[in-house]
């Protein structure tokens, strides 16, 4: 008989307990992941990932400008169709998303340095939006309060960039920051005057990249260069690890393995070997490998190998070369640039003198980077073809220079729009979009996946320009 | 003889039995015949019991029993025979006199008032129920020597598709009842399965990255074990349940004892596995490109100059690097007992090789069930059963993919050097993967060791009033290591990774079941009688995977997580809690009327405490018409059903908040980073919710010779609660809500008969054959597809599985050949491959390619059927099952890799011109000639990679296939050894038997077995082949033993 008591009590305590079952049922609190993030680990994942970014980027606009080249004929990439590129957009919009929830934080706890770094890398990842994309979703975005953001215009969001590094700037001035960051940042270790001074130099970049419109000032940007760089050991980049290694690396050993990729286009291997300008440029040997005949040999965009095998015929990335080491930075703001960006400015703004110098210190900058010896170095920069003297100075020298110093960095597609392509050589690639009438893009399509989810998609064509674009 | 083997296997088993065996002085025999009380025929095999004495036999071939030495007394007399009524006589047995009772035996009827297994694992009679339920009974469970519970029911029930992921030792199988019912890719639709009234975990964890068919949980229960299983179909059967059977249930019912003498059943069972069918290959090109062999032995293993121009061999590398695979199944099992306590307990073990080398699986099982009645109106049930299972899971798909590269010209089994490291097929040995090597050296190996338990107390303190408390437990913890082996540090030597890798994956898994049911009856009137339910249902999961990799070995060959450079680590936690309320009423007006009320409430941990609480009821109605009509004398008996219900259905895990989490990179050099989920959680879901509508009739004549069940269906589950894809410039990719809906209509028809009943010879027939049809209905406002699955195919020809709204569910889409309409004229719809217009041929006189993505095929069948077939001819059985599926398209990975590296023989074509059927754009027909070669053609022509490789590989219509097939799902041939000749060496059954199992009789399909899907059991997108393990058919050869 105890028994049966025993069950009945148990029976009926299953039944009352169903009135405690609201502590019983509340389990739903995601174990896994926190629902709050340290401002130290949104710092990591920002820094990190707007290196991941412009490789990203990279990985698209170095065959428009033709770094690179695909071994296939007809590759949609090379032959400029008007291809969905998700994850690009996706990933600069996650970037923008952790920066905006940086930002709230690091103003909440009076984090100055971090709300600063914040908005300097947000004004970077939204620059590299509006550059391909034009008009994008940015004053409704982040924060999920409508599922349709709304489209902003272009150069209201040039005006939010330039707000942002200004903002940035300020902040990072300021004394005090209740948090300060160390290892945490990727790019810079914490060094606030280094933020600052890539502040300065962004600046300088977007201003510059106004370059054909009514607003440019080219005295701005010089100004805003004297308080940006002032050796390459200012350049904002990412350095890799044996266990997270450089992306262009993993194309290059993805090549190794016969997925093909990081292949050199004909353009810039003639840029550099002599063919385009007659004179071989030392630094062709960190960008690419050599053949098995031991010579550069790069594929026409669009055209594709032919009938080359899958390795040995042509130039590619490889684990040796510079810009695809394993542990290699990716290069997000540099010295270098900074100095062709002067040379540019002080060009228009007539200043021969400083905009020579900077052009020769831009060459030396980036040779200096990727580890060209003296000899090599000198024997370039006192060859007649490239010392040619203020007076002998063009903005097609120039381009010509910072093509190379920009390799694979998706800047070189802004200056090509802003330079209309005029690359000595550079012509379209064999089939191309027959879209294009024979002219070269201009911008991205708006991604499938956008245009699916979001009803304010405008619509736009490849030959639509960015509005520096002129 | 018999008592020592019997006190072995106790003794065995542990157990401690005592044998009554009853003497007395005065003694008489009790004999008779028994015989069919309608052709006078008499009955071989009856089982006679006197059951006060735990005596037994069975009747001799001529129908006749003998007791002897039966002590004088009054008994009763019994005796049972499948498919007749039970008949019991009282005797009397006197001393030293001959006792002769003479048995009639009457067709049974009984299937009418027999009990089926229902929710909760309750019994109902079948009478009663305003659904369909069918049952699956122990001997038609294990006919075809499935291991797999779920592979079992193939073929058996109507409306059930079960997929098999190809022919995988421990490979998992899926089940789905009616029709998919969530528009979520990532959900789960395979139904509940109930043990003995405990759901146990059924889900399959795949490995991460390509799936290895690792096993559905459900694998793990020993066929053997298993009494019957009934299938709940719709949601009014599945109503008590609620939200966890929301995709229809499976209910299993394990042996118990039975009171009476000891019964001793060993099975041994060996089989052979072998590829039931091979794409065909050609034997006419070797290694080489452009038809030349240059450089010597390159990479390109097919696209060479002829065999008979070269001295190089051609081998049938597919069959040479496949073997036939062994299984080996033993099972025991010792039951019996008294009126007061009964118990069953069983060990079995199951090992079993793949037809891909170094591939096994092995099952260990034991098994302890006891009913003990301690007093009249209460009754205690326990089991416990106890599983290790585990192997060696081949990762198929890289076999297979290092297949499609190894040349033929070279021998694939001999893949190992002397110093170990692999011999590849190029470059002297020195490149090409081997399959075989690293199926050898690339492994995973699982290690499931699992304990399910019950315990139930059954209290009957009067006569109107019961109470059923059950609390079960299932545990398992599925230890898993992958180890893909590194370099060996052998100057020049191929390897399988330039690193090397190790992962160890621990999983724990919880599930705790507690149910308690109160059942009253009243009996209103006479003809009134009621019965009242009630009951509460709490269920509680702990889930907890922890995966931590490393790569980069330090030291060659030791393969251990301390030996690695770089570690990474994973968890994943999952807590479910659901407590379910509630209520069923049945009336029954007169035993032929029947109307059955059910509600349940239902609180889950999984939706916002707001909505967390639903409820949800149902009606069915169960009408016996000819209880009350005159119907013909064929006409035995006729019922239609009718049933109206809604189920409710919680939310995934954690889909209430938003968080931030860890990107897999890190900690990356000490630093470990945050971003905030892409996935925006909802704080106010509320519960899906699907209404079904279900009709039926069961009609049986000429005194159930001939039954006929038909039920007709409609389901619409709505408020889906998935993630929906956003704008990113939101912040989010996907916010998770309640959107969509989709529909499931079909009807299902179940044909039994026995068309042949005579002396010594039966025949019964049962065909199964439903169609069913899955539209989605509704996708969540501003989405115009869900991606359910892709799969890779070269150059842009993969295919997907996409969901639009108003389209049926399974629409394969992918790149097609452009098709030529006149101006003015468009195709019909848009979206969908237009196969009858004429194809555009370009100016090179090669097809056109359409890269727009269209509808190429679905991946649902139009209908699914079966026919079984059994013959008995005295102790002879002859048994087979014809199963199709029919009007299912796939997409094969395998034809695109065999075009892209001309493999198969459609590829021979390719010294061939051809002009292309089609029109060109002007709308001529086309005329131009092209060579189908690679290189420069004889007409002078540089075709490149040729026809097959630029123009073929790249057009994803080329590779969806119809995949209908007829398999002989199994056949069988059983013989019991004659009573006389067993029962002197103590033996109360001794069966032999060979069968066969999945073996095609037709498909028009040419890859390997159209059934194998990729994926494993888990995965919604099952129109896809990969590379995955093909199918096998088996053969087994069997003894059972009874004592």
């Amino acid at each position: 008989m105890k028994n049966l008591k025993l069950l009945l009590i148990a029976a009926f305590s299953s039944f009352l307990f169903l009135a405690g079952c609201e502590d019983y049922l509340n389990v739903n609190d995601d174990p896994n992941n926190p629902t709050s993030a340290p401002a130290q680990g949104l710092l990591s994942n920002v820094t990190y990932e707007t290196a991941q970014n412009t490789y990203r980027m990279g990985s698209v606009t170095s065959y428009y400008v033709q770094y690179l080249a695909s071994p296939n004929s007809g590759s949609s990439t090379d032959t400029q169709e008007a291809l969905s590129f998700n994850t690009q957009w996706f990933r600069l919009y996650d970037n923008l998303t952790d920066l905006s929830d940086l930002e709230l934080l690091a103003e909440e706890e009076g984090a100055t340095q971090l709300v600063g770094v914040a908005k300097i890398l947000k004004a970077y990842n939204l620059g590299t939006l509006v550059d391909a994309w034009g008009d994008v979703p940015y004053s409704e975005a982040f924060f999920g309060e409508t599922l349709n953001p709304s489209y902003d215009d272009q150069e209201n969001l040039y005006n939010e960039i330039f707000t942002l590094l200004e903002d940035g700037i300020d902040q990072l001035q300021e004394e005090n920051s209740t948090i300060t960051a160390g290892d945490e940042d990727f790019i810079y270790g914490g060094e606030t005057a280094r933020w600052e001074q890539l502040g300065y130099m962004l600046q300088a970049r977007y201003l510059n990249h106004l370059s054909e419109d009514a607003s440019y000032d080219p005295e701005a940007v010089l100004s805003a260069i004297d308080n940006g760089f002032v050796a390459n050991d200012d350049d904002a980049q990412v350095e890799y690890f044996e266990d997270q290694v450089n992306p262009w690396a993993s194309v290059a050993i993805d090549n190794a393995g016969l997925i093909l990729g990081g292949w050199l286009s004909e353009q810039t291997v003639e840029h550099l070997d002599g063919t385009t300008y007659g004179v071989e440029d030392p630094r062709i040997g960190f960008l690419m490998n050599t053949n098995d005949d031991g010579e550069y040999a790069g594929v026409e965009n669009g055209a594709g190998r032919g009938t080359a095998p899958a390795a040995g015929a042509f130039s590619v990335l490889t684990t040796d070369t510079y810009y695809a080491g394993r542990t290699a930075p990716v290069l997000i703001a540099t010295y270098a640039e900074q100095k062709f960006i002067e040379a540019e400015a002080a060009l228009n703004a007539t200043q021969p003198a400083r905009a020579y110098q900077a052009y020769l210190d831009g060459i030396e900058a980036h040779m200096d980077k990727i580890g060209v010896d003296e000899t090599d170095k000198n024997a370039y920069l006192t060859d007649p073809a490239v010392a040619v003297g203020e007076a002998g100075l063009t903005i097609d020298l120039i381009m010509k220079e910072k093509y190379t110093a920009m390799f694979l960095h998706p800047e070189a597609w802004v200056d090509a729009r802003r330079y209309d392509y005029g690359y000595e050589n550079m012509t379209v690639p064999a089939n191309l979009n027959s879209d294009l009438n024979g002219e070269f893009i201009r911008r991205l399509v708006y991604p499938d996946s956008e245009e699916q989810r979001n009803v304010n998609t405008p619509d736009v064509s490849l030959l639509d320009r960015i509005f520096w674009d002129q | 003889m018999r008592k020592l083997l019997q006190l072995n296997f106790l003794l065995l088993f542990g157990f401690i039995i005592l044998c009554f065996t009853g003497q007395a002085l005065a003694q008489g025999v009790v004999s008779g015949t028994v015989t069919d009380a309608d052709s006078y025929e008499t009955l071989i095999g009856v089982n006679v019991l006197i059951n006060e004495l735990e005596l037994g036999m069975p009747t001799d071939a001529d129908g006749q029993f003998e007791f002897s030495n039966v002590p004088a007394g009054e008994y009763q007399l019994e005796a049972r025979y499948v498919g007749f009524n039970t008949v019991e006589r009282s005797i009397t047995v006197e001393d030293g006199q001959e006792t002769v009772v003479d048995i009639e035996m009457t067709v049974s009827t009984a299937e009418l008032d027999e009990l089926v297994v229902t929710s909760f694992g309750l019994e109902q009679e079948r009478k009663a129920l305003g659904y369909s339920v069918q049952e699956i009974s122990s001997e038609n469970l294990t006919i075809g020597n499935q291991s797999n519970v779920v592979s079992a029911l193939g073929g058996k029930v109507s409306g059930v598709q079960v997929t098999n992921t190809g022919g995988s030792p421990g490979s998992s199988s899926r089940i789905v009842i009616r029709g998919i019912n969530s528009l979520d890719p990532g959900a789960d639709n395979q139904p509940l399965f109930v043990v003995d009234g405990v759901p146990i975990d059924n889900s399959t964890i795949e490995s991460t990255g390509t799936p290895r068919n690792m096993s559905n949980r459900a694998a793990d229960l020993n066929p053997n074990d298993i009494e019957s299983v009934n299938v709940l179909k719709g949601a009014a059967a599945t109503a008590l349940y609620g939200v966890r059977a929301a995709n229809g249930a499976v209910i299993v019912t394990t042996k118990g004892g039975q009171a009476g003498d000891t019964q001793i059943n060993y099975t041994s069972t060996v089989g052979f596995d072998r590829v039931n069918k091979f794409p065909e290959f050609q034997d006419v090109y070797g290694q080489g490109f452009e038809f030349q062999n240059t450089p010597a032995d390159g990479f390109w293993p097919n696209w060479g100059p002829r065999y008979e121009d070269t001295d190089a061999e051609y081998h049938d590398i597919w069959r040479d690097a496949t073997q036939t695979g062994v299984q080996l199944d033993n099972s025991i099992n010792i039951s019996g007992g008294n009126e007061m306590a009964t118990y069953y307990a069983s060990v079995s073990n199951l090992q079993q090789e793949g037809v891909l080398p170094y591939g096994d699986w092995d099952r260990t099982s034991v098994r302890l069930s006891g009913d003990v009645a301690p007093r009249e109106n209460f009754r205690v049930r326990s089991s416990i059963n106890y599983v290790n299972s585990g192997g060696m899971r081949v990762l198929a798909d890289r076999f297979m993919e290092s297949m499609m590269y190894w040349s033929p010209n070279a021998d694939v089994t001999d893949f190992e050097k002397e110093d170990g490291t692999m011999r590849g097929y190029y470059n002297d040995g020195s490149s090409g993967n081997n399959p075989i090597y690293q199926a050898k050296y690339w492994t995973y190996e699982d290690n499931v060791n699992r304990v399910i338990g019950n315990v139930t107390f059954d209290y009957n303190p009067a006569e109107w009033f019961n109470v059923l408390y059950t609390l079960g437990a299932d545990f398992y913890s599925d230890q898993r290591t992958e180890i893909i082996p590194g370099p060996r540090g052998i100057e020049g030597e191929n390897v399988v990774s330039s690193t090397g890798a190790i992962e160890e994956t621990r999983i724990n898994s919880r599930d705790i079941n507690s149910t308690l049911n109160l059942t009253f009856q009243r009996d209103i009137t006479e003809r009134i009688n009621t019965r009242l339910r009630v009951g509460n249902d709490i269920f509680d999961r702990d889930f907890n995977n922890v995966i931590s990799s490393g790569n980069d070995f330090v030291t060659p060959l030791f393969y251990h997580l301390s030996n690695v450079r770089n570690i990474s680590l994973n968890q994943q936690i999952r807590q479910r809690r659901l407590v379910g309320v509630y209520g069923d009423l049945l009336i029954d007006y007169d035993n032929f009327l029947y109307v059955n009320l059910t509600g349940r409430n239902d609180w889950s941990s999984t939706l916002p405490e707001d909505n967390r609480s639903f409820f949800y009821p149902s009606v069915s109605v169960g009408f016996s018409f000819s209880d009350i009509m005159d119907l013909p004398e064929y006409f035995t008996f006729g019922k239609l059903r009718a049933s109206l219900s809604q189920v409710g259905k919680d939310a995934p895990v954690y889909s209430t908040s938003d968080t931030y989490n860890t990107p897999p990179q890190y900690p990356l050099d000490g630093r470990v980073g945050f971003t905030r989920s892409n996935i925006r959680g909802s704080e106010d879901l509320k519960p899906e919710q699907t209404t079904s509508l279900e009709l039926g009739t069961d009609l049986r004549f000429f005194d159930n010779r001939l039954g006929v069940d038909f039920t007709w269906y409609q389901s619409n589950s709505k408020d889906q609660i998935f993630a929906v894809p956003i704008s990113e410039a939101t912040g989010y990719s996907e916010i998770i809500t309640n959107a969509g809906e989709i529909e499931n209509k079909g009807f299902e028809i179940q044909l039994t008969g026995r068309p042949v009943q005579m002396q010594d010879f039966a025949w019964d027939v049962t065909v199964n054959y439903s169609r069913n049809q899955s539209t989605v209905v509704e996708v969540a406002e501003g989405i115009e597809q869900i991606l359910v699955g892709s799969s890779f195919g070269y150059v842009g020809s993969g295919a997907s599985i996409q969901l639009t709204e108003g389209d049926p569910y399974g629409n394969i889409y992918g790149r097609s050949y452009e098709r030529y309409y006149p101006e003015g004229e468009e195709p019909e719809n848009p979206m969908y491959l237009d196969e009858d217009a004429p194809l555009l041929i370009g100016d090179d006189g090669f097809p056109v390619t359409n890269t727009d993505q269209l509808v190429l095929g679905n991946t649902q069948p139009d209908w699914i059927g079966s026919i079984n077939n059994s013959f008995s001819y005295r102790n002879l059985n002859f048994s087979f099952l014809i199963d199709a599926k029919w009007g299912q398209d796939v997409y094969s990975q395998y034809d695109n890799f065999f075009t892209a590296f001309g493999i198969t023989e459609n590829t021979l074509d390719r010294e061939d011109f051809r002009v292309f059927e089609g029109v060109t754009a002007d709308g001529e027909p086309n005329t131009q000639e092209v060579w189908l070669g690679q290189g420069i053609g004889p007409d002078g022509v540089d075709y490149g990679a040729g026809y097959h490789r630029n123009v073929k590989r790249t057009v994803t219509e080329e590779f969806v296939f119809d995949a209908s097939y007829i398999k002989l799902r199994n056949i069988r041939l059983a013989y019991s050894l004659p009573q006389n000749l067993i029962s002197d060496i103590g033996f109360r059954n001794i069966t032999l038997s060979a069968t066969a199992t999945n073996i095609i009789l037709y498909t028009p399909f040419e890859g390997f077995d159209p059934e194998s899907r990729a994926g494993g059991a888990g995965s919604n997108a099952d129109g896809f082949t990969n590379l995955d393990y093909p199918g096998v058919s088996s053969f087994f050869f069997s003894v059972n033993l009874s004592l």
